[in-house]
């Protein structure tokens, strides 16, 4: 079933350009449009189906990323006027599905579908237009996860910006709206130009005199396996010149790809994109942003910088990058409890949420890598629901704030608050719910390199709960608030049926990954454990000191 | 062989230039005839003048179709390769759409000379693109430059048309000089006016070349608007009308790049590449900075226009160091031109439409609003907006990256390249940043809800082919 692949890209594609082609007539294709989202969903469940049940390929390249469906046809080539060693350069394109990346495809499914099908509720103008973006911001999302090689994934990750921008300009805020989305803009575009100079540089170092350079995921990986497996075990005297000179080598490389990245990422001194934007985009939109579209630079770093350049990047970064994560917990927890524009706590909760995700790819082993994919899947579904009951509050209340007349909603809207209380407690990482197991693993694998960052990771999760709990008390059961809300409640209820299924839909798959975690690992087992089979020796080559901690402790 | 011989033996591969300029001549000369005064048809003048000049272009591009290319690709005055091949193509694409976007703007009194000079500077494009020989390339650059002169001087009577035409004049005249002083030193450094035998006297060159080349290039830097002979662009592009605008920022431009790669080749000795490489380094970074910067802090759209135009020369210099380190075809500059004509043209084009029905376009501000005033013109201007960013789904994406892959390819032989890759990334963002002011003020609610009504089909034309290529172009990465 490998036309899944194409089909999944180009469906939304196609369906939100025609929308968007309908004009005026498009009202009546809200319901087209939430249709799709739902095939969308139920080909992204198929697709996960059939990589969780392939067998994975015994590749004789023993490259790092094989993916398990595969669809790349021959007119997929790109030829290009610029030569390389006396080639010239001849691209094939290729799009399949991994265990990670159909993870984030079942992600971007479901979100797809909860926050448009929220959307036709909550957006009163140009909803068929929204809509539209979404499904467009949908497929381009898709073709990332889905992409096989540098040239698509690069194609398609530049993409996306552009209804997403859309949808942050025209149905955000009124009076920030244009100059937010020219921050995002302007931001996401400082990162992402000139990585596409770090992704060429990757595909043309592949290309030596007899073999014309790739861009295909599987080359590389299978190439950078062995260059950094050989430097790594070259006789002990060299070995140490041959991991400098590589990574002195591949380090503009690494460095460009990270700030590309780092930027989506909202890495620490980078990151002040991403409250502008939380808080003045759409509620509705923003879940879509903060549960998949910032996940693009953590999947592009477990994607492409760990297994193409574990060397380089253990060697100028793997610290300072840790250090930033565990850094951004700490801060975005603090920042997030002095806040009282909800929006606000939410978007820098997100931000040290995706703390927990830098510090277990930093960790660059098998636990740590295992924690990041699981947590951004975790974290996609939660923070989506965290958004969506802000935009539910919000269209009730008319604002957002953790001001004394919006206290004491549990009892105005009790459906509300229960799922509120429950996305909390997720968010917080309490047993037995999804939240819990990435965080752990993510630590547990830190904690193999360095005790400190670990350190200040936990005392992150005791913030974290604080200001989740914080959000639960005066928002919900703060005292003073009952006699105000019925004041200005504006004529609506409690959330309706329409409202609350996506909801619980969202919770049950947080309960379900939180009590049965080993499906998820089982889907992505395979595929971190070829690429913690390059990058774990490569960051111990550099770090020699790593298990340090472990040592100590197993006597 | 014999020069002349070499000479009739071309002139047939030579039709759709000489088509051009002969037609050129003979709508000029048609001029003479045309009814003066006051009781003249204007309206039909109008039409009649700009469907004989398409019509004429359909002829040229009719006989490229037609003509049967040699095996052998020439050695006397002309050559027929790549370069030819790609220069003749970027002028007929560029002449259809500036001779649409010439149909309603060309000036009334002087219509016969407006297109007679418009159809000679096309014409002379695949001119200097097939050049063999420093004599007919010099021959091609002033064909282009006399005309431009006239052009310029009969488009807007008032001071700021005259000031921009004599500033232009006397600023072209030097640059010949520089041009004419750079190609006498390679004349006399080989021994020939042929290009291919100084190409092949560049590997013993040296410094001697080197100077030579950077003389030309100085010469060639004011047709492609590099910083530093870069000052008389924001005043021409403000002083003359939005289409001769579009002319200037195009025409030259294709000219000066197609004679650079003539001129430098693709011989360039070790040691000519050690001098010239840097240079070229300098004149595209300083030209990006100025181009970017400058067109940052501009208020007037025209201004900010010109700087942009000259942003893109950066570009595209540093895509030629490409060329000299042999790791890029001319091709990446073609495409990256083509693409260039698409967005900036249609750009010039949706301007043009809403100055016709009657809006302004002289301040970025005087846009504010336009999506709900003129929706068929913004939607043009928003795709060649973000084709000029550079994001996919449209053709200025792969213009960058093909320069980027060209920069970087040559990064392995010389390190400063992929440096120079990174500042000309940077840049692109700069860029970003103005290109989006223009494109947020196109959406930006306004009082003046007036809306547009006056419909111009040629120039509405002229813009929808440009928007179509500028999104179709995205599918084929290297449309040259």
């Amino acid at each position: 079933m490998t036309f899944l692949i194409p089909l999944i890209i180009v469906l939304p594609l196609f369906v939100g350009l025609g929308i968007f082609l309908a004009g005026k007539k498009g009202n009546a294709l809200v319901a087209t449009a939430v249709g799709t989202a739902a095939l969308v969903l139920l080909m992204s469940l198929l697709l996960v189906g059939q990589v969780y049940t392939a067998g994975v390929p015994e590749a004789a390249s023993g490259a790092t990323i094989q993916p398990r469906l595969a669809y790349a046809p021959d007119w997929l080539q790109v030829r290009l006027p610029v030569f390389v060693g006396g080639h010239q350069v001849r691209w094939q394109l290729e799009f399949g599905a991994d265990g990670i990346g159909a993870l984030l495809v079942l992600l971007t499914g479901i979100v797809g579908l909860v926050t448009m099908s929220l959307a036709t509720i909550q957006i009163k103008e140009r909803l068929p237009q929204y809509l539209a973006l979404m499904l467009i911001s949908q497929s381009m999302l898709l073709g990332v996860f889905l992409s096989m090689d540098l040239l698509s994934f690069y194609l398609f990750f530049e993409a996306v910006l552009l209804p997403l921008v859309l949808l942050i300009s025209g149905w955000g805020n009124r009076e920030e709206a244009i100059s937010a989305s020219r921050k995002f803009l302007l931001y996401t575009l400082v990162g992402s130009v000139p990585m596409v100079l770090g992704l060429i540089g990757l595909a043309l170092l592949s290309a030596t005199p007899e073999r014309a350079s790739s861009v295909s995921f599987e080359t590389l990986s299978s190439l950078a396996r062995e260059t950094q497996l050989a430097a790594i075990s070259s006789a002990s005297s060299d070995s140490a010149t041959a991991i400098g000179a590589l990574a002195s080598k591949e380090q503009w490389i690494v460095w460009l790809l990270l700030l590309g990245f780092g930027i989506k990422l909202a890495i620490l001194p980078l990151h002040t994109w991403l409250p502008t934007t939380y808080s003045v985009a759409h509620p509705n939109t923003t879940a879509l942003i903060a549960s998949v579209v910032a996940k693009l630079g953590v999947f592009g770093i477990i994607r492409i910088v760990v297994p193409l350049t574990p060397i380089a990047l253990s060697t100028y970064a793997q610290m300072l990058f840790g250090g930033l994560g565990a850094l951004a917990i700490v801060y975005g927890a603090l920042v997030a409890l002095s806040q009282t524009d909800l929006r606000k706590v939410l978007a820098y909760s997100s931000l040290s949420h995706v703390g927990f995700i830098t510090l277990g790819l930093m960790s660059m082993n098998t636990e740590g890598l295992t924690g990041a994919a699981i947590q951004m899947f975790n974290h996609g579904i939660i923070t989506c629901g965290m958004f969506l009951m802000l935009a539910m509050v919000e269209q009730r209340r008319g604002r957002l704030s953790l001001a004394e007349q919006d206290r004491g909603l549990a009892a105005v809207y009790p459906r509300l608050g229960v799922m509120m209380v429950f996305f909390t407690l997720a968010g917080a990482g309490l047993p037995g719910l999804n939240g819990f197991v990435g965080e752990v693993l993510a630590m547990t694998g830190m904690l193999r390199v360095s005790g400190l960052f670990t350190g200040i990771a936990v005392l992150g999760t005791v913030l974290g709960a604080w200001y989740g709990l914080r959000i639960v008390q005066r928002l919900l059961f703060g005292s003073d608030g009952v006699s105000h809300s019925k004041v200005s409640v504006g004529g609506t209820g409690d959330i309706q049926v329409n409202e609350f299924l996506p909801l619980v839909g969202l919770a049950v798959v947080c309960l379900f990954l939180g009590l049965r975690p080993q499906d998820t690992i089982h889907l992505i087992e395979k595929d971190i454990a070829r690429i913690a089979n390059v990058s774990e020796p490569s960051a111990k080559a550099i770090h020699p000191e790593m298990d340090g901690l472990v040592a100590q402790i197993k006597p | 062989m014999d020069t002349l011989e070499t000479l009739k033996s071309s002139l047939a591969l030579m039709a759709p230039a000489i088509t051009l300029i002969l037609g050129g001549s003979v709508v000029m000369a048609a001029s003479l005839v045309l009814k003066p005064g006051n009781a003249r048809d204007v309206h039909g003048q109008r039409t009649g003048m700009a469907i004989a000049s398409l019509a004429i272009l359909v002829l040229a591009a009719m006989l490229e179709l037609w003509r049967t290319m040699p095996s052998e690709l020439g050695q006397g005055l002309f050559r027929f390769d790549q370069t030819a091949l790609g220069s003749e193509r970027l002028a007929l694409l560029g002449g259809l759409i500036l001779i649409l976007m010439s149909w309603s703007t060309a000036p009334k009194a002087n219509l016969g000379e407006y297109y007679g000079c418009l159809l000679i500077i096309i014409g002379a494009i695949p001119v200097v693109g097939a050049s063999n020989d420093l004599v007919s390339l010099f021959l091609g650059l002033e064909l282009i430059s006399i005309p431009t002169y006239i052009m310029l001087g009969i488009s807007k009577g008032d001071n700021a048309g005259s000031e921009a035409t004599i500033k232009y004049f006397l600023l072209s005249a030097f640059a010949s000089g520089f041009f004419l002083l750079g190609i006498s030193y390679l004349y006399g450094f080989a021994g020939s006016t042929n290009l291919q035998v100084i190409q092949s006297s560049y590997a013993s060159g040296g410094r001697l070349i080197a100077f030579a080349v950077v003389l030309v290039m100085c010469g060639l830097a004011f047709r492609i608007t590099a910083v530093p002979f870069h000052f008389y662009a924001p005043d021409v592009f403000e002083g003359t009308s939005l289409t001769l605008a579009g002319i200037m920022s195009y025409l030259p431009k294709v000219a000066g790049f197609v004679a650079l790669i003539r001129v430098l080749g693709t011989g360039l000795g070790a040691e000519a590449i050690a001098i010239v490489a840097p240079v070229l380094f300098v004149c595209s970074a300083l030209t990006m900075l100025v181009g970017n910067f400058m067109a940052s802090a501009q208020s007037s759209l025209r201004r900010l226009l010109a700087y942009s135009s000259v942003a893109h020369t950066g570009y595209l210099l540093l895509a030629l160091t490409a060329l000299l380190h042999q790791n890029a075809e001319p091709n990446v500059l073609f495409s990256y031109l083509a693409a260039y004509a698409a967005m900036t043209l249609g750009f010039f084009a949706c301007l043009g439409e809403i100055e016709a029905a009657g809006g302004k376009t002289q301040l970025v501000g005087d846009l504010s609003g336009m999506f709900y005033r003129r929706p068929a013109a913004s939607i043009g201007m928003t795709v060649c907006l973000i084709s000029l960013i550079g994001l996919p789904l449209t053709a200025g994406f792969w213009a960058k990256f093909l320069v980027f892959m060209g920069t970087v390819a040559a990064g392995t032989k010389d390190p400063w390249s992929i440096a120079m890759a990174v500042l000309m990334a940077f840049n692109a963002v700069v860029a970003a940043g103005y290109y989006w002011r223009v494109l947020g003020k196109l959406f930006e609610k306004s009082d003046a809800y007036v809306p547009l009504r006056v419909f111009r089909p040629s120039l509405f034309m002229a813009y929808t082919i440009c928007v179509v290529l500028t999104l179709v172009w995205f599918f084929v990465p290297a449309v040259m």
